[in-house]
């Protein structure tokens, strides 16, 4: 037999993209809400971190559903961060929308009814309904990969229970799934065959051996019996959105698909918020107010505001977390000035927690923890030059940074990034204050300066 | 009785009849949302197709389940072919009745005939397909029987294998056989729109 070397097919699981965020984990708060100093991606901001976990302890509870909280603070200080914290420490099953104040405004829909399918996105219904499963015992798995390397792979899959035996055909999602979850023969498993969700039971008491080296966890379980398809009532939680484009008759649950909803009308709202409060008085539901979290909630206009207002009134209400960088501006929409560009009533109805700009020592453990999450190895001084670029500067442009040095790094096949890395991304890329100096200088040569001379208006 | 109440409710629901391809089509709409099709053959008025479909609980249009008659084939590849599908090869379960019995097929079970156990337990309200050699196994009610809440009897039931396929038949009991003459004069009486494409009223 010829024994040529099958190169090795490695599957790439997902790789997760690196955002701006992605190192928070937590809001790193102890038993007691006192926050540590620095946990779970978090670092400083004690007083608002404190606050946003009582805040989130409340939303646990269930108690301030209907209630709205605005994070105010500078530019970079850890605004977005702590409404990241909240939504990760909530869970997966607590539902989180979180959309930007510009989102809204479209051609296709009135600003409102977006802002009513926001809400009723973060409101989630959790619901009893039957599904098919499947649950056997793994006989034999075999995934054939073609030739080529390339294309679709198949593959089969044996399950069986005491009574019976059946061959699957798998597709390529299956596939993927099944090798994530590391089922082998001997398995037993149950896979939901509307999601195809894959959850391993244990090992079949029959593939025991003495000498099997295995994990303290695994969990020995009979072979199921009598049937492989089997209906069982499961609970899942769908949001009160996904109920009305379903029950909007012009459109019908394709529309889940497209992604164009369309207006859905209020008389439909209205159906299904009476259809859920009786599901919910007989016990079949149960209502989970989430978190619907607007991003730079100055850009909504007057008409946001006042819709906004009543809309907190209903009982039928996500707590509402938004967030702002501006300081006393116009309301968007009128000609007035009021704090953070928020009426005053509205305001009024409003917890605020406000965040500071970081010091030095805070600043130095958020560009450690950036580096971490961005696999880039830094020098004990090129840390302190990035630091005091972020104290200078702002804390979005050093970390901006840290990925362009280490790759600068990388081409002159160093491992650890120093203070030369630093200074020559630094030269090549400009932060704002230099930009802003930068076109001061040369205003002259710019396009279509001579025919203007005020400067111009940016709000 | 219990026969009552189930022909009442097929008396109380909207039907619409249809003539299509030497069939005769009716659409029937329950009071609490259901919808029932047969479909049965204009010259030996047998039944060929019952299929339901209900309401999924949050308000979705679901699924024709399939009672009597076999699954169609969707004609698009559905969006789920990147999940699980069972094989081609494996035993396909279908029920196709006729005038005096209901009869259940299971194609693609290459066994001998003395493989197969079929029995009726009366207490479980089911009928039992199992295999000695725990290649296939099925658990099964006769829906006719329990919409008309009749008992299950042993020795209705029979057996037969031939051709890699078995065929499982129970006798209808009196009960169902005029019910299902009383249903077919009744159907018979619908006035039935003829070709092309109707508007069905009870949709």
């Amino acid at each position: 037999m010829a024994t040529t070397k099958v190169p090795e097919v490695r599957d790439i699981m997902r790789i997760e993209r690196i955002g701006a965020h992605s190192h928070i984990r937590g809001l790193g708060l102890d038993d007691a809400l006192e926050p540590r100093q620095v946990s779970q991606g978090m670092v400083g901001q004690l007083a608002s971190r404190r606050a946003a976990g009582v805040i989130l302890e409340m939303i646990k509870d269930g108690q301030i559903a209907g209630r709205a909280v605005l994070i105010a603070g500078q530019p970079g200080t850890g605004k977005t961060a702590i409404a990241m914290g909240i939504a990760q420490s909530l869970g997966s099953d607590t539902p989180f929308t979180a959309l930007a104040g510009s989102e809204i405004f479209s051609l296709e829909m009135s600003k409102t009814e977006a802002l009513s399918q926001a809400f009723r996105k973060a409101i989630g219904v959790r619901i009893k309904e039957e599904t098919e499963i499947i649950e056997g015992e793994v006989v034999e798995i075999q995934i054939d990969r073609p030739a080529t390397g390339t294309g679709a792979k198949v593959g089969k899959l044996t399950l069986k229970t005491t009574e019976m035996e059946t061959i699957y055909d798998l597709g390529n999602k299956m596939i993927e799934s099944l090798s994530k979850e590391k089922v082998q023969a001997g398995d037993v498993i149950t896979i939901d065959k509307a999601t195809g969700k894959i959850s391993k039971l244990g090992r079949s008491f029959t593939r025991a051996r003495d000498y099997d080296a295995m994990g303290a966890q695994t969990q020995f379980v009979q072979c199921p019996e009598g049937e492989l398809q089997k209906r069982k009532e499961v609970v899942h939680t769908v949001s009160l959105h996904e109920i009305d484009v379903i029950n909007s008759r012009t459109q019908g649950f394709l529309a889940l698909f497209s992604g164009d909803t369309g207006e859905i009308k209020s008389e439909v709202r209205e159906q299904i918020n009476a259809k859920v409060c009786e599901w919910r008085e007989e016990g079949k539901a149960e209502i989970i107010p989430g978190v619907l979290f607007i991003d730079e909630v100055h850009m909504l206009d007057m008409e946001c505001f006042s819709f906004l207002n009543r809309a907190l009134e209903s009982d039928l209400s996500p707590v509402l977390i938004m967030a702002t960088n501006r300081g006393i501006t116009r309301i968007r929409g009128t000609n007035y000035q009021s704090p953070h560009g928020i009426p005053i009533d509205l305001l009024d109805r409003l917890l605020i927690i406000a965040t500071s700009p970081y010091t030095e020592k805070e600043t130095r453990q958020i560009l450690k923890i950036r580096c971490e999450e961005e696999d880039v190895e830094l020098s004990e001084e090129a840390h302190t030059v990035l630091t005091r670029i972020g104290m200078e500067t702002s804390l979005r442009y050093a970390i901006q940074l840290i990925s362009t040095a280490g790759l600068v790094c990388r081409k002159r096949k160093g491992t650890e990034v120093q203070v030369d890395d630093i200074k020559r991304v630094y030269s090549l890329f400009l932060d704002e204050a230099r930009s802003s100096q930068y076109m001061k200088e040369y205003q002259d040569s710019f396009l279509f300066n001579e025919t203007q001379t005020a400067s111009m208006d940016t709000s | 009785m219990a026969v009552q109440s189930w022909s009442g409710t097929l008396k109380s629901s909207r039907k619409t009849a249809l003539l299509q391809d030497g069939k005769r089509k009716i659409h029937y709409l329950f009071t609490d949302g259901q919808e029932m099709v047969e479909e049965y053959d204009l010259e030996t008025d047998e039944l060929i197709v019952r299929k339901w479909r209900q309401k999924s609980k949050i308000g979705g249009q679901g699924q024709w389940q399939v009672e009597v008659g076999e699954q169609l084939a969707s004609p698009v590849p559905s969006l789920d072919s990147s999940m699980i599908k069972e094989n081609c090869s494996n035993p396909v379960f279908t029920r196709k009745d006729t005038k005096s019995s209901f009869q259940w097929r299971v194609r693609n079970l290459p066994y001998p005939k003395d493989v197969f156990v079929v029995s009726a337990e009366p207490s479980e309200r089911c009928i039992i397909i199992k295999t000695t050699n725990k290649k296939y196994y099925k658990k099964f009610s006769i829906p006719d029987l329990e919409r008309s809440q009749l008992p299950y009897d042993g020795s209705a039931l029979g057996f037969t294998h031939a051709n890699n396929t078995l065929i499982v038949s129970y006798k209808k009991p009196k009960e169902i056989l005029t019910l299902e003459q009383e249903l077919l004069k009744e159907l018979k009486k619908l006035k039935a729109t003829g070709e092309g494409d109707v508007d069905c009223k009870t949709q």
